[in-house]
């Protein structure tokens, strides 16, 4: 064998092992976030129109399972004197301040960047279900294709690059809106100081940074009301 | 039910602990109150009964080798068993949990081993192959008491932190008001000494005075259950919890809870008080602390935390559901087999 054929093998090999190194390196390696800003949503009921097209866009850009969502629309009809009107509710992770869904985890997969988003790493991640069961939200779930802790994950991916998250983008009515707690200026911190939020299950104590307006007390915290009368998931539904 | 609230469209949520789990608790449950058993005659040195304690320890070491099966296929990812000792993170139960499981196991069969050598070096004398494997574990065969109390101590306290890890690792779940009560982990364990002392009454054969010891157990077990259940309904361990376990029992799961309190609690209750038909007994009290568990573990999963109504409870087919529980049921018999074709038949057994 020749010097430049041995040499173009050895190139071979040494991408090889490089290629298959690097995406479990880079994979493992955990984004920080900046400490200066704090991430956080504002959901505006008023202008939510309850059209999923949330649902669709996060689980086009996250490529979520069938039938597992990290972000859903739940929809209501609330009466009040005998004159019902209807009510819708997104729900998502809340990436609280105090998320009690990291110290429970075993194998410490689950973590907070600086700037506030919760995040899983999935190559650390066993697949135990304890922050599933943790989260007061149902924002969890275990992801049947990776077999791991899934959630929202406020797009960090796309907010690192400067982008909007998935489901703020996409929203029909402009209802959610997403940007940093900690710059009075933004949009979010504005709409917090002039009108009156609300959170979900806040007697849980763990400071969610999702926050509503218009929210029917009757839907903050455990609803308690008449089941649909079809509730299924959609694999359910296909199988 | 509030009639005011109509809920639209609705997502369930798939539960996260499968049927594995309530297999890992059972299983564990019932080795750990089999264990306890035991240390009457076999470490306190209080009763002279034999028999019941080599019955809870046969019961307990089948049990306790089967667990970690059903505890590792309850991981969606069971290959990366390890980065529990990896990456173990000291706020999280479960963590602690992963070095309490193998060092109560470990012990218990060091245990079981000195307990039992006397018995493996009499098979030893058999010929073929069983006598040969017996005669291999045996070693010398000399009772070492001292030895064997001794162990006995260090795995009781072994024995006491997976009973308190298993209940505290559930009873922390704020987010389940079901779990969240300080009096789950006492139901976890009285449970788990029934369901032993009821599996060991199937191992103890037709003497007299080992059932009656086991007979002892259980109607004590089973009424320290009866009372704490209903200390947790009174709200003792708090009122949101007693709220959530009186709704399971009378709106979500009413048939189901009815039949574990008439026939895993109540029926072999009175069959042990009056010491009748120890079979029934025993496999009564089996099947509640089975029952027990897979109610407030899978049941418990369907009660969305924000939503409306109940998720129902679904077995699957597969091995993610029946044949899940099929499956460890059968390697603790293919276990239970082993162990005991090492051993003398109960008849010979000094009581």
């Amino acid at each position: 064998m020749d010097t430049s054929r041995r040499n173009f093998f050895k190139g071979i090999a040494v991408g090889a092992a490089a290629t298959a190194v690097a995406p479990s390196h880079a994979a493992t390696e955990r984004p920080t976030g900046d400490s200066r800003q704090r991430w956080g949503m504002v959901i505006d009921l008023r202008r939510c129109i309850g059209c999923q097209a949330c649902t669709v866009a996060c689980g086009t850009e996250n490529r979520t399972p069938l039938g597992s969502y990290r972000t859903v629309v739940s929809q209501y009809e609330l009466s009040e004197g005998g004159r019902p009107r209807r009510a819708v509710l997104p729900r998502l992770c809340n990436h609280c301040e105090d998320p009690p869904c990291i110290p429970v985890c075993p194998v410490d997969a689950t973590f907070q960047r600086a700037d506030g988003i919760v995040l899983v790493d999935n190559t650390r991640c066993v697949g135990c279900g304890y922050c599933v069961q943790a989260c007061p939200y149902d924002a969890r779930f275990i992801n049947a294709e990776t077999g791991t802790a899934d959630k929202c994950t406020f797009c960090a991916h796309r907010v690192d690059a400067g982008l909007l998250p998935a489901c703020v983008e996409t929203c029909v009515g402009g209802a959610r809106v997403f940007g940093d707690l900690n710059d009075p200026k933004t949009a979010v911190s504005q709409l917090i100081a002039e009108h009156r939020v609300s959170r979900l299950n806040e007697q849980a104590g763990t400071e969610p940074q999702v926050r509503y307006i218009g929210l029917d007390g009757r839907l903050q915290s455990k609803v308690e009301g008449v089941p649909a009368p079809l509730r299924a998931s959609l694999e359910e539904v296909m199988s | 039910m509030n009639p005011e609230v109509l809920q639209l469209t609705g997502f369930s949520q798939q539960p996260a602990w499968l049927p594995w789990a309530v297999q890992y608790f059972f299983i564990i449950g019932l080795s750990v109150g089999a264990f306890l058993i035991t240390l009457p005659a076999y470490v306190l040195r209080w009763s002279p009964d034999q028999r019941a304690a080599r019955a809870a320890l046969l019961v307990a070491l089948t049990t306790g080798l089967a667990a970690p099966v059903a505890l590792l296929a309850d991981l969606h990812q069971p290959d990366r068993f390890w980065h529990f000792y990896a990456f173990g993170q000291a706020g999280s139960w479960m963590a602690w949990g992963s070095f309490f499981l193998p060092a109560y196991v470990g012990l218990l069969t060091l245990y079981g081993w000195l307990a039992l050598r006397p018995e493996l070096a009499q098979r030893a004398r058999d010929p073929g192959p069983v006598g040969r494997v017996a005669g291999l574990l045996a070693g010398s065969g000399v009772e070492l008491p001292r030895a064997r109390r001794s162990v006995g101590w260090v795995t009781a306290v072994a024995a006491a932190l997976v009973a308190l890890y298993t209940g505290a690792e559930v009873a922390v779940v704020a987010a389940r008001p079901l779990w969240h009560s300080a009096l789950l982990p006492v139901v976890y364990l009285t449970t788990g000494i029934a369901g032993g002392a009821g599996l060991a009454l199937l191992f103890v054969g037709r003497f007299e005075t080992p059932r009656r010891t086991l007979f002892r157990w259980l109607w004590a077990a089973l009424a320290l259950t009866g009372l704490t259940v209903l200390a947790w309904m009174l709200g003792v361990s708090g009122s949101g919890t007693a709220h959530a376990l009186l709704r399971l029992a009378t709106e979500y799961r009413p048939v189901s809870f009815g039949l574990w309190l008439l026939f895993g609690l109540l029926l072999p209750l009175v069959l042990a008080w009056f010491h009748r038909a120890p079979i029934a007994a025993g496999l009564l009290a089996i099947s509640g602390a089975w029952m027990w568990r897979w109610e407030i573990f899978m049941a418990g999963q369907g009660i969305p935390k924000n939503d409306v109504g109940f998720y129902g409870v679904h077995l699957s087919l597969g091995p993610e559901g029946l044949l899940g529980i099929v499956g460890t049921l059968g390697l603790w018999v293919l276990i239970a087999l082993a162990l005991t074709a090492l051993l003398r038949p109960t008849a010979n057994v000094q009581g």
